[in-house]
């Protein structure tokens, strides 16, 4: 409801610099107008605090934060937001806001999700957000927890492209080929499957989602070839690797990436005992 | 470097509320299990009065005064003892379906309907038991 | 049948052996149930009733196989909750060992009752 009309005008010269500073004010004033509007809608922020170097903070709390309600906001803005205007030492892990880096996985009113992905108007209580760290992983500060567990897993099937032979020239991949794995690339490392599993909370040694999965888009990957096809499967076939999935389904509901989690691990049970039934 | 804090299980059971489909069915099928293995223990040793009974005369078992029949009926008159067996239907069925449901899922099919099957088999468990009540129960009061 | 115990070590083969006994056990224990809960009835179950079942020979085997069956499936399922739990090192090698014993144990006592129950005729 601003009480600006839009042809305040006043006779500019046709410079599109006066222009633009002339539109720039104007926006700002009817910013100004809508914040007053809008200041009793607010979001009601629960967030999870530890800090070990802060006597108040030594044992974990909830702070709650009143953050203004934006239309599309994400969980991602309204903890910058309580960041940078309320308590600038509330810590969390962010880099690309678009569901890219992985960074921000967080635990949002009850499950793993990532801050950036996250629009509050879709939570199921979009009047109060709570946010914690990820569940199963120990807290550094805030919201920040732990991951190098996560990437010791990560590391121990062997991340990488590593054909056991390079080709002349090119090395092609069938177009079929690509399609079967597409989903299994699309891993950010975000850690929220692995923090959704309830095996790997309880079993240290177990590999977890992620790895089989990252397992599974090389084991599959024609140009690697056979010899490393079957080596790559002896990593995963050990006691704590496919085999310690109880098929929860949690990962595959959590995955950012809408990656078919429980599906790979399936599929990497199946041939683990396919290649183990040939030497009866 | 600063102590990190552990929070431990926190999804546990506090959180009930929460718990997906997936894991529920999780959560009841090692439950049963549980139950069942421990079961299957205790029904052997019952049945091991078949031992003894075994050396009875035949006018004995013919007239079922063995030991073995006079425990089983023994247990059987206990009217506890017969809403346990209902319980150890409903144990059983749910492991049988939910089971039935793992194996799909090991095969690679109905993974899309993963949660709707597990629905499904808490359902079809309840109607059987609702529907099997008149049989385990009659005689009993 | 004790090599089916050797395997514990070999993720693959315990998880396989736990499927293709849970299908087999589908169709034995609803069978088991429905004999003796629905055809026959529990508190009508004698010495000599279970004697007339057990003296043929297909449904004594079928029996004997339930009962193997049932212990692996069961005993491997113990095992696996507890390795899910994430029990390492000696308590690990200890629950493994006790595990493997109660098993034969009951499998072994299972088998003296289904002599019994069959009498002689099998001898």
């Amino acid at each position: 409801m601003s009480t600006q009309s839009p042809d305040t005008q006043t006779e500019s010269e046709t410079d599109p610099q006066a222009e633009r500073l002339e539109r720039k004010e104007e926006r700002a004033e009817e910013a100004a107008s809508a914040a007053t509007e809008t200041a009793e809608d607010t979001v009601e922020l629960k967030v999870f605090r530890y800090d070990p170097e802060i006597a108040d903070k030594q044992e974990p709390r909830f702070d709650t934060f009143h953050v203004p309600r934006k239309q599309g906001m994400t969980v991602l803005d309204a903890l910058m937001h309580a960041r940078d205007h309320f308590d600038s030492s509330l810590t969390f892990r962010h880099s690309c806001r678009q569901a890219v880096c992985g960074s921000d996985a967080l635990f949002i009113n009850g499950s793993q999700r990532l801050g950036c992905q996250t629009q509050i108007q879709d939570l199921n209580n979009s009047d109060t957000v709570r946010v914690e760290p990820l569940p199963h992983a120990d807290v550094v500060k805030d919201l920040v927890v732990e991951m190098e567990h996560f990437y010791d897993q990560m590391e121990s099937v062997e991340p990488y492209f590593s054909p056991a032979e390079e080709p002349e020239g090119e090395q092609l991949q069938s177009r079929e080929n690509r399609e079967k794995i597409k989903m299994s690339t699309r891993c950010i490392w975000c850690g929220a499957c692995m923090s959704s599993c309830n095996i790997a909370a309880g079993d240290n040694e177990y590999l977890g989602p992620a790895a089989i999965n990252k397992a599974y888009r090389f084991y599959f990957d024609d140009r690697e070839g056979e010899e490393r096809q079957q080596e790559r499967l002896e990593i995963i076939e050990q006691e704590h690797g496919v085999w310690r999935c109880q098929t929860q389904f949690s990962c595959t509901t959590v995955c950012p990436k809408d990656i078919p989690l429980t599906e790979h691990i399936q599929e990497l049970k199946r041939e683990a005992v396919k290649s183990n039934l040939k030497f009866w | 470097m600063s102590q990190s804090y552990d929070r431990g299980l926190i999804e546990d059971f506090g959180r009930w509320r929460e718990f997906s489909a997936g894991m529920w069915a999780w959560v009841f099928h090692k439950f049963t299990g549980w139950v069942l293995i421990a079961y299957l223990f205790t029904h052997i040793s019952v049945l091991s009065t078949a031992l003894p009974a075994a050396d009875a005369s035949a006018a004995v078992i013919a007239n079922g005064e063995d030991i073995y029949t006079q425990t089983l009926h023994g247990l059987e008159s206990i009217v506890i003892v017969r809403f346990l067996e209902v319980g150890l239907l409903a144990v059983a069925v749910f492991h049988i379906l939910n089971g039935i449901r793992l194996l799909l899922v090991d095969l690679g099919l109905g993974l899309e309907q993963q949660d709707k099957s597990f629905y499904a088999s808490l359902v079809l468990t309840g109607a059987i038991v609702v529907a099997s009540v008149p049989t385990f129960l009659s005689g009993a009061f | 049948m004790a090599e089916r115990y050797s395997s514990f070590s070999r993720g693959g083969l315990a998880w396989f052996l736990q499927r293709i006994t849970a299908a087999f056990l589908v169709v034995t224990l609803a069978f088991h149930f429905f004999l003796l809960h629905f055809y026959n009835h529990a508190p009508e179950i004698t010495f000599a009733g279970s004697m007339g079942r057990m003296e043929v020979p297909a449904y004594w085997l079928t029996m004997v196989l339930f009962l193997g069956t049932a212990t692996f499936h069961g005993v491997n399922g113990v095992y696996n909750a507890l390795v899910n739990q994430g029990i390492s090192g000696t308590p690990k090698r200890v629950a493994k060992w006790v595990l493997i014993v109660a098993g034969v144990a009951l499998f072994v006592q299972g088998l003296r009752v289904s002599f019994a129950l069959a009498g002689g005729s099998l001898l």
